[in-house]
């Protein structure tokens, strides 16, 4: 009862703290919805294409180019506006049509259509798409001059080209990758910023909760309790249960927010639920711990923020752990943040359940453990000895 | 109400590393008795009084509250004491009734008589209009009264106020000693620790003078008084044959010394409260007629500056 009473003054205070509301509840999913912009925020990437008006081969290959929902095609007057414009990444690539693309075919010449994108990006999986149109919009025009170089009359020759091009069957080039995806299974843009920016945000709200901590002993409080009928151990609790409490309230808010709002997918409740509770109890113990060994909460804020995250970084919440080193994979599992991101990873994109991340859970449960019981012991001698 | 002592303090000791802070500290406080523990700041009354509210672990000695020993480790004693200490100790983001709730349910009070509690000690401190503003909105006087108020919650045997009236306004202090003169008249023990000599004059039933950790004297304010040879003394001032009156004064049983000069008579007394009319009788018996009277007790700030050989505001 009295554990509860403590936690919940710790709740209560948190939450009427309005920067706290900013960064619990707010700023979570404004970089949720950031990481999910740069993961695939528009429906359509941007072409620019240079060509010339009027043009028949042009605009078939540009109307091939928009037909489909991948590409919205950008227009430039010139090459060089159109390089620049790939430069500053204000268009994903670009394609260079020729001038007088449709008569230089016709007088059975090759044309030459420019294609340039960044080195990084979405370059390779455009080139794929703009291949396919040039080729749909310049077969019918190859087609009808073959058939005029070999004595057929041009007009006929383009009407049966044109009446064959529409029955015949397409070539389809399909593509196959090796090895793993870094994000198999990943439905949603949301799904992987969500996961990792809950994982950062819960223990980084668990060690600002630590100035919450500080501030009870400097207010003199903590000593107010220590003389009524109520035990040191209790005391330690009821504080460990409220940090707990402030970060599961935020991991709860985040899962229900994102699944709303951004459709993200958490996979097994079960599991997703072990998780949270997991990790929030590593949170409230590292919390806990920091609340003991600072002085003050100033101290204890900076301190946390830099090994909030620097744990996050480490433990992969802002880059992808796929994307490590061995090394870096082999230092991550030092860190609660790779076993719950792996926990994460392992339900929702690989449909696991609770059974499947057992040892991520078993994991996170001894570093709450460890973290507990020496924020306890730190904990105790401090309000002891105050 | 029981005649043995609701605490009792035996030969407390207590070391910070080489600084002995409170060297064999004994005293008493029975029920409904005030008994203020003067002393300049670092004389040790604070760690005496957080060795007797088991807040602090001590190197020798006993504390009993109502005969159940206190340590650190025992709970069940903290159930009669009622602890307010130097510093605020209150949350200033939750209201005042918040931060009774809160501190009264640790105090295992709960359901009605949690809120009826509650409210009473909000309207004992006078703050019942601004129960549901926060602490942090308050005046100083406010928050000392809040401060205190928490201390009243489950209504002590004992109530335990460290130096209540530092950085207090008058009109809050006041209200403040007249609070404690309340309780100890309901019957509720008082430890009261201060600096300022004329609160423990006006609450203390008695005193304990206390400085480097040593209680150096103790008594009620006329005994320490006495105890070091102060004397009261008496003005009268009247007409008529006054060298004929000072004579007859200076016969009197209790007059150490008495003098005429410009109109005024002058008496040093043990006792002026016993002697004021028997004195007034034998100056008026001499012919003289009285115009006024004034009497001046010596007060604990001499007793303090002869004990210690400081005065109480080094």
């Amino acid at each position: 009862m009295k554990i509860l009473t403590i936690a919940r003054s710790n709740l209560s205070r948190f939450l009427r703290d309005r920067a706290n509301i900013f960064f619990v509840f707010i700023l979570p999913l404004g970089i949720v919805l950031l990481i999910g912009a740069q993961f695939g925020g528009e429906t359509s990437r941007r072409l620019g294409v240079s060509m010339s008006d009027g043009d028949p081969v042009a605009n078939a290959i540009l109307d091939n180019l928009e037909s489909g929902d991948r590409i919205r095609a950008i227009r430039f007057d010139t090459e060089a506006a159109l390089l620049l414009a790939v430069e500053r990444n204000t268009v994903s690539a670009g394609v260079a049509i020729p001038e007088n693309a449709s008569a230089q075919i016709a007088d059975g010449e090759n044309i030459s259509v420019g294609f340039v994108s960044r080195p990084d990006g979405f370059g390779p999986q455009m080139r794929a798409i703009v291949d396919q149109a040039v080729a749909t919009a310049t077969s019918e025009a190859a087609a009808a001059r073959f058939a005029t170089d070999r004595g057929a009359d041009p007009t006929a020759a383009a009407a049966t080209a044109a009446r064959l091009n529409g029955g015949t069957d397409t070539i389809t080039i399909e593509s196959s990758t090796t090895g793993d995806s870094l994000f198999e299974g990943v439905t949603g843009r949301f799904d992987v910023g969500a996961s990792s920016q809950l994982v950062l945000f819960m223990f980084l709200t668990g060690l600002a909760g630590s100035a919450a901590i500080i501030q009870s002993r400097q207010l003199g409080v903590t000593r107010r309790m220590m003389s009524t009928p109520t035990s040191p151990a209790t005391i330690v609790a009821g504080e460990a249960l409220g940090r707990f409490m402030v970060v599961l309230v935020q991991g709860l808010y985040i899962v229900a927010a994102t699944a709303l709002l951004f459709g993200v997918s958490w996979g097994d409740p079960l599991g997703a639920a072990s998780i949270i509770l997991a990790f929030s109890a590593v949170g409230a113990g590292a919390a806990l711990l920091f609340g003991t060994l600072f002085k003050n909460d100033q101290q204890a804020g900076s301190v946390g923020v830099i090994a909030g995250l620097g744990l996050a970084a480490i433990g992969g919440s802002m880059l992808p752990i796929e994307l490590f080193s061995d090394t870096m994979r082999q230092i991550a599992k030092f860190t609660p943040h790779a076993w719950a991101n792996e926990a994460f990873a392992e339900l929702f994109r690989r449909n696991g359940t609770i059974t499947d991340i057992g040892p991520q859970l078993g994991v996170l449960a001894i570093f709450a453990i460890v973290l507990l019981a020496l924020a306890t012991w730190r904990m105790r001698k401090v309000i002891t000895a105050q | 109400m029981t005649d043995r002592p609701v605490l009792e303090a035996t030969d407390l000791d207590k070391r910070f590393g080489d600084l002995h802070a409170v060297r064999g500290v004994s005293f008493h406080i029975d029920p409904g008795e005030t008994y203020g523990l003067l002393g300049p700041n670092g004389a040790g009354k604070t760690t005496t009084i957080a060795m007797v509210g088991g807040l602090l672990e001590r190197d020798g000695g006993q504390v009993l509250i109502e005969g159940e020993p206190m340590t650190v480790r025992t709970l069940d004693p903290r159930r009669k004491i009622g602890l307010v200490p130097q510093d605020l100790a209150i949350y200033p983001d939750l209201t005042a009734r918040e931060n009774l709730t809160f501190f009264a349910r640790l105090y295992e009070i709960s359901g009605q008589q949690l809120k009826d509690r509650v409210a009473k000690v909000l309207e004992v401190i006078g703050l019942t209009d601004r129960a549901d503003d926060r602490a942090g909105e308050f005046s100083g006087g406010m928050k000392r009264r809040l401060n205190i108020g928490i201390g009243l919650l489950h209504q002590p045997r004992l109530l335990i106020l460290d130096e209540p009236t530092v950085g207090v306004d008058p009109q809050s202090r006041n209200a403040i000693l007249e609070s404690v003169e309340a309780l100890s008249s309901d019957g509720i023990a008082v430890l009261y620790t201060t600096h300022y000599m004329e609160e423990a004059e006006r609450l203390a039933t008695r005193v304990g003078i206390i400085d480097q950790g040593e209680i150096k004297a103790e008594g009620t304010r006329r005994q320490l008084v006495q105890m070091v040879g102060e004397r009261d003394r008496i003005s009268i001032t009247a007409n008529g044959p006054l060298e004929s009156a000072v004579t007859d004064l200076r016969g009197m049983s209790g007059v150490e010394e008495a003098g005429a000069s410009d109109g005024q008579i002058t008496l040093l007394v043990r006792d002026a409260s016993e002697l004021l009319a028997k004195a007034l009788e034998t100056v008026t018996n001499t012919g003289a007629s009285v115009s006024s009277v004034a009497v001046e007790e010596p007060d604990l700030e001499a007793a303090f500056l002869h004990l210690t050989g400081k005065a109480l505001r080094d």
